[in-house]
């Protein structure tokens, strides 16, 4: 008897295993936003600084779980409550907690685009923080319209870990395009603070003052009215000739393409396969890789010079920058992901991340991408002559390319 | 001849019907995992305020998806945990071994248990609780499958077959090899279920390189799955019985199976793996999230491993890790054997 009487101990044993490596493994912690300690290195903020701005933060737009949205903002709180918080229904049936549920896995709880699975996508998931935004209606420098958000949602962006939401309810999109914009217009404003100790003065003593005048009409305003104005500042898009002739518009597309003032092939290459210049990075990467290069040069630097010839108030300096620089090097390591170029889109695929409307390539060619190198045809290519550009990229995925050495004409799939 | 007659085994019965209820309700769990579900009930062990049993059942089957789910998964619940005492009670009437004995009361304990930390996931919110919570699930359905497998009598002919030929030394080591082996693989896959559970559950505020370091253990658990996959069948080929063999090979084609589902898992979830496979893999159209065909297969390999896990714990009882079940006298083989020759 005595033989089998482990056997109910078995179970028992490696339940408690699987408990302790359940307990181990990403602790649940109330949810709570990550201060933005880059730009807090960046901009030297001391630990107090550090955490003015986070009881700042806190008081303007709350917790994740308790999201607070001043009239200022413009934001629907009630749009908010439902895509805050964790995942559960409430009384009426109604599912709560969006955000976490489809989102943060990827963007993160802050919005900092870096979520558990962030490392694993490629590209990295949007940062909202800067408030810049890629595929829109409106002009580059412009933040994208609620309905952009909306039809980002609803469609994915093709070629990318972003999926489509198409199968949620309308005011459930509606809920998380506006806690995008909540995040979006937080993270801003952590910014604007972090940066605006650089330009106390010395009356201040390093502390931000805590009015409603600098702390809603100074730092947060200017940034909630830029995305108000969204709507008036959508791009005019001439209506393309109802009898235009495809074959000669596509003959002027291709020669604005490959022609100095559009000069696509620059980037997307004389083939269109994406394989010109291909070594650049979009702005979140490059922001990392200015201050990687800035962090490992004074590391490098402060190793290699010497204390000993330097007064004492030289030598405190060169600790201070020393301590700075580990830092740095620190919190890079933990707030942000190994930098990645961004190449050119292949544009023999047909897949346009943007939208594959002829009208969404319009936007993409006069305002160019906001945070990438595709830069603006606004001002150097007539509006007419950007439809031209847009029926040769459309037309790309199907032309016979008699310098690729094929007889006959190609489709997309032939080409790799 | 005379007709091989099998005593009522009303715990084996009953054991493979707790297996079977058991499987639905692990799909019903994942599935709650899958579409976040775990909270579209906010009270416990009522449903919005109703007894859990008396909660009408038209709001449950035509409500919303998730509470049909949830609802679901505890009504399951709770019809395991009522199977699991009725087996419990009637092992211990029985003449059984000890070690059946010992896994009713675990199961029944793992049932209490389980549905305890249901509640608490509920009542706290909790996703350290809800992972706890999903390790449970498959450890009480191997000791489900543990119970069903040494309940299950013999057949006539390989008793038959075991009295005429009497296994070898030799194979008889090579059997209780592949057990071991099986063994072994049954707790690997658990540890898998563990991690899967891990990277399920994974609370949003956690950091990328935790997550990257839970999947590279995914991975590699993966790969000492396989191995011992592999190394089972090849012991159970040398070894003398035939239900091993059978066994072994089914949890091959399971775990082949198992690794196109993790891989799919991960296409529905993330897309393809960009940057380690070509550009021109890409798909052209963004992923749909929730989508069914995504749902069914990221629940299907969850389900799957809690499938490879209960095999592995078949297999290993099948080939001698644990000695015969029965105490007490049984008719020897080679009487029955006798009868047989005499009364043909």
């Amino acid at each position: 008897m005595k033989r089998f009487s482990h056997v109910a101990f078995l179970p028992i044993a490696v339940l408690a295993a699987a408990c302790l490596l359940s307990a181990g493994c990403g602790k649940t912690s109330s949810a709570s936003y990550r201060l933005n300690m880059v730009e807090a290195t960046k901009q030297r903020l001391t630990s107090d600084q550090e955490r003015q701005v986070a009881t700042v933060l806190l008081a303007m737009f709350g917790t994740p779980d308790d999201p607070v949205a001043l009239p200022e903002t413009g934001l629907d709180e009630a749009k908010l409550r439902l895509a805050s918080g964790p995942v559960r229904s409430d009384i009426v049936g109604r599912k709560n907690g969006l955000y976490r549920e489809h989102c943060a896995h990827c963007h993160g709880v802050t919005g900092d685009g870096m979520g558990p699975t962030a490392a694993f996508l490629n590209p990295y998931p949007r940062d909202y923080r800067p408030g810049v935004f890629k595929f829109k209606s409106t002009e580059r420098a412009d933040k994208p319209t609620h309905a952009d958000l909306l039809r980002i949602l609803r469609n994915g962006i093709a070629g990318t870990s972003m999926p489509s939401f198409a199968l949620l309810s309308e005011p459930q999109i509606d809920a998380l395009a506006e806690y995008v914009k909540y995040l979006s217009i937080r993270g801003e404003t952590e910014l604007a603070l972090m940066r605006a100790y650089f330009e106390l003065d010395d009356d201040a003593k390093g502390i931000l003052p805590e009015t409603r005048e600098f702390l809603v009409d100074e730092m947060l305003t200017p940034v909630a009215e830029k995305w108000k104005s969204a709507t008036a500042a959508q791009i005019v898009v001439p209506d393309m000739s109802a009898d235009i002739d495809l074959t000669a518009s596509i003959a002027k597309g291709r020669e604005l393409f490959y022609g100095d003032k559009a000069n696509c092939v620059k980037c997307h290459g004389v083939t269109g396969l994406g394989d010109g210049q291909a070594n650049d990075y979009d702005d979140w990467n490059k922001a990392i890789v200015e201050i990687n290069k800035e962090v490992k040069g004074g590391l490098i630097k402060t190793g290699e010079t010497s204390t000993s010839g330097m007064s004492a108030e030289e030598a405190a300096e060169h600790r201070q920058q020393v301590a700075w620089l580990g830092k740095f090097s620190h919190v890079l390591d933990g707030d942000a992901l190994t930098p990645r170029t961004i190449p050119p889109r292949n544009l023999r695929r047909g897949v346009y991340r943007g939208g594959r409307r002829p009208l969404d390539l319009y936007y993409r060619i006069h305002a160019g991408i906001n945070g990438a190198p595709m830069p603006a045809a606004k001002g150097t290519v007539a509006p007419e002559d950007i439809w031209h550009i847009v029926n040769y990229v459309l037309s790309l995925p199907y032309e016979f390319d008699g310098e690729l050495g094929a007889d006959r004409p190609m489709v997309a799939r032939d080409r790799f | 001849m005379i007709r091989t007659i099998r005593p009522s085994n009303w715990s084996h019965a009953i054991a493979c019907v707790l297996v079977a209820v058991t499987a639905l309700l692990l799909c019903f769990g994942a599935l709650v995992t899958t579409f976040d579900a775990a909270m579209a009930v906010p009270d416990w062990p009522a449903t919005y305020g109703h007894n859990m049993f008396l909660f009408p059942w038209s709001e449950w089957f035509y409500g919303p998806w998730d509470l049909f789910l949830e609802h679901g998964h505890r009504l399951l619940g709770a019809l395991v945990g009522m199977i699991s005492l009725t087996l419990a009670a009637i092992v211990w009437r029985s003449r059984l071994s000890p070690a059946v004995r010992a896994l009713a009361a675990a199961a029944v304990l793992l049932v209490v248990v389980q549905g305890v930390l249901g509640g608490a996931r509920v009542l706290l919110d909790d996703k350290t609780v809800a992972k706890v919570h999903a390790c449970t699930g498959p450890l009480f359905f191997a000791v489900a499958v543990a119970i069903a497998t040494l309940t299950r009598k013999p057949s006539g002919s390989s008793v038959r077959s075991q009295a005429t030929s009497g296994p070898s030394e030799a194979s008889s080591l090579t059997s209780l090899s592949a057990g071991r082996t099986a063994a072994g693989l049954a707790l690997a896959s658990y540890v898998q279920l563990v991690a899967g559970a891990q990277l399920r559950h994974l609370d949003a505020s956690v950091d990328p390189t935790t997550f990257r370091w839970l999947v590279a253990f995914h991975l590699v658990g993966a790969v000492v799955v396989l191995t011992l996959a592999i190394a089972a069948a090849i012991s159970a080929r040398m070894g003398e019985r035939p239900a091993a063999r059978r066994w072994s090979l089914a949890i091959l084609l399971l775990v082949g199976l198992q690794l196109a589902l993790g891989f799919g898992a991960w296409i529905v979830n993330w897309g393809l793996p960009s940057g380690w496979l070509p550009a021109s893999w890409m798909f052209s159209d963004p992923l749909v999230a929730r989508s069914l065909w995504g749902a069914a297969v990221v629940t299907g390999h969850v389900v799957l491993g809690m499938m490879i896990l209960g095999a592995g714990v078949v297999l290993a009882i099948v080939s001698g890790v644990l000695a015969s079940p029965r105490v007490g006298p049984a008719t020897p083989p080679r009487a029955d054997h006798l009868r047989e020759r005499a009364f043909a």
